[in-house]
């Protein structure tokens, strides 16, 4: 990344920047802001991520709690959203570690709020369906290649985020994006084969 | 274009960050490359699936617990500012003054239960400041010590003026597996000072698993049955003391039982404990 991309981060990440400086000197309350701002996301994040509520909404928590615990660690050149990520995947990375699974979604939880569009019955339950299918494949995916397309396809983040997330090349986070859709699509269509037949 | 470079491009492509160049070279590929064709639709629609898998609402409650987790945790800074301050007092003080390590750890204890009432709701009723500063202490510990919100949670809600909010925090207790020191405490602490019985209650249930019952807590249970005054609570501790077969709350037992003024169905209860207790 080149100095002027970065520039333009910072930009983008001021609020978010000055919030967290501002909670770094010790005025933590100003966490409830960017709690506001990012909690939904999170949560969305490791929901496909992990496929539990519960588990995610505890992830979600411990962001929260690991950013206030260092935020010492914040630097003001850091991309805010860049280190929440990080902050995010370790958690993640923890949570699987201690409960040593690999996370399968689509477990106990309730079912999906229908799509906020109004599509008629029929189409409805065929989309439900491929949503459905969609999820189940996305757990049959190795958690790092999950990881990459939830950021990119679910956290609508730029891939150039992403690599700063990662710690590697832009062009490597496409590559992964790639790869990850290519195996993605081949769990989809068995699994729908599967079902057809 | 070869193959390899189309798949490359692809990223960017679902993305929308491709030019229109780009686009046009890609659409040259597919129009010759049946294989490629086929993976471009392939890919393709499985990522505008992705799309359709809809955003979730987090439940109310989650906001509720970052709130008070992010409350105990100014809390617990301010405390660990007021405790700092204070040793800077003391060794401003000990150049004026001889050492007196016993008086000014008294007077520091003094000082922090001063603080704590002054600055927090500890409850109402015959909650004891000073039990009540150590696990305030705990909780700055905690901060600095650990991060598993759980136990963070539990302990800030058995704080709440409301009694609706501790019982919520007794419960959140159960989302503990091995409960640290300081939550035990709390929870015991509930047991004892909890002006609201059903918070009381609540925390004997809450104590009455393995992972909770261990030496410490065992004779404070004890210490508790000799205190309480709801006869509730009394029985519910009795049976608790049953379960885990304490021999050593066979003399307290014994005592309840004789007792005069005790309710009458703790003490057949309390007789009844100690034919199971051998
Ligand atoms: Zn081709």
């Amino acid at each position: 990344m080149d100095g002027q991309d970065e520039a333009e981060n910072l930009v983008d990440n001021r609020p978010d920047d000055q919030e967290m400086l501002a909670v770094r000197e010790g005025d933590v309350g100003k966490m409830g802001t960017l709690f506001e701002r990012h909690h939904r996301m999170l949560f969305n994040f490791f929901l496909r991520l992990t496929g539990s509520r519960a588990i995610s909404e505890d992830l979600v928590q411990d962001v929260f709690f690991r950013m206030l615990k260092y935020r010492h660690t914040y630097q003001p050149e850091n991309n805010f959203m860049a280190w929440m990520y990080r902050v995010a995947r370790n958690a993640h990375l923890d949570h699987a570690r201690k409960f040593k699974l690999e996370l399968v979604p689509d477990t106990d939880e309730q079912p999906w709020e229908p799509a906020s569009h109004d599509p008629s019955p029929h189409q409805k339950l065929e989309q439900e369906q491929e949503v459905a299918l969609l999820r189940r494949a996305l757990g049959k995916l190795p958690v790092e290649k999950r990881e990459v397309l939830v950021l990119s396809r679910f956290q609508n983040l730029k891939y150039e985020e992403i690599a700063e997330i990662m710690g590697c090349e832009v062009g490597a986070v496409k590559v992964r994006v790639y790869r990850a859709t290519k195996e993605l699509s081949e769990i989809y269509f068995e699994l729908a084969g599967e079902k057809a037949s | 274009m070869k193959c390899e470079q189309l798949k490359e491009m692809l990223p960017d492509y679902w993305s929308g960050a491709l030019d229109q160049t780009g686009k046009a070279a890609l659409e040259a590929h597919l129009a010759g490359c049946a294989l490629c064709q086929r993976e471009f639709e392939q890919l393709g629609s499985v990522w505008r699936k992705m799309g359709a898998i809809p955003e979730e609402r987090p439940s109310a409650a989650m906001r509720a617990r970052f709130e008070a987790t992010l409350e105990a945790y100014e809390h617990g800074l301010q405390q660990a500012r007021r405790v700092e301050r204070r040793k800077k007092l003391d060794h401003w003080l000990a150049g004026w003054w001889p050492q007196q390590p016993a008086f000014q750890f008294g007077f520091a204890v003094a000082f922090l239960a001063v603080g704590l009432l002054v600055g927090h709701s500890i409850g109402r009723g015959t909650a004891s400041p000073v039990s009540s500063g150590a696990s305030n202490i705990e909780i700055t510990r905690l901060q600095e010590e650990i991060h598993d919100t759980r136990q963070l949670v539990t302990l800030s809600m058995l704080q709440q003026q409301s009694a609706g909010d501790r019982l919520q925090g007794v419960n959140s207790s159960y989302q503990i597996r091995q409960p640290d020191p300081p939550v035990l405490d709390a929870l015991l602490h509930a047991v004892n000072y909890d002006q609201n019985v059903n918070v009381r209650l609540a925390a004997v249930d809450a104590l009455h698993r393995p992972a909770s019952t261990t030496e410490i807590v065992r004779k404070r249970l004890i210490e508790s049955l000799q205190r309480q005054d709801s006869p509730m609570v009394q029985i519910a501790l009795i049976d608790l003391l049953v379960e885990i077969k304490e021999k050593e709350a066979r003399e307290p037992l014994r005592e309840l039982a004789a007792k005069a003024d005790v309710n009458a169905a703790v003490r057949t209860r309390a007789t009844w404990a100690l034919e199971r207790i051998q």
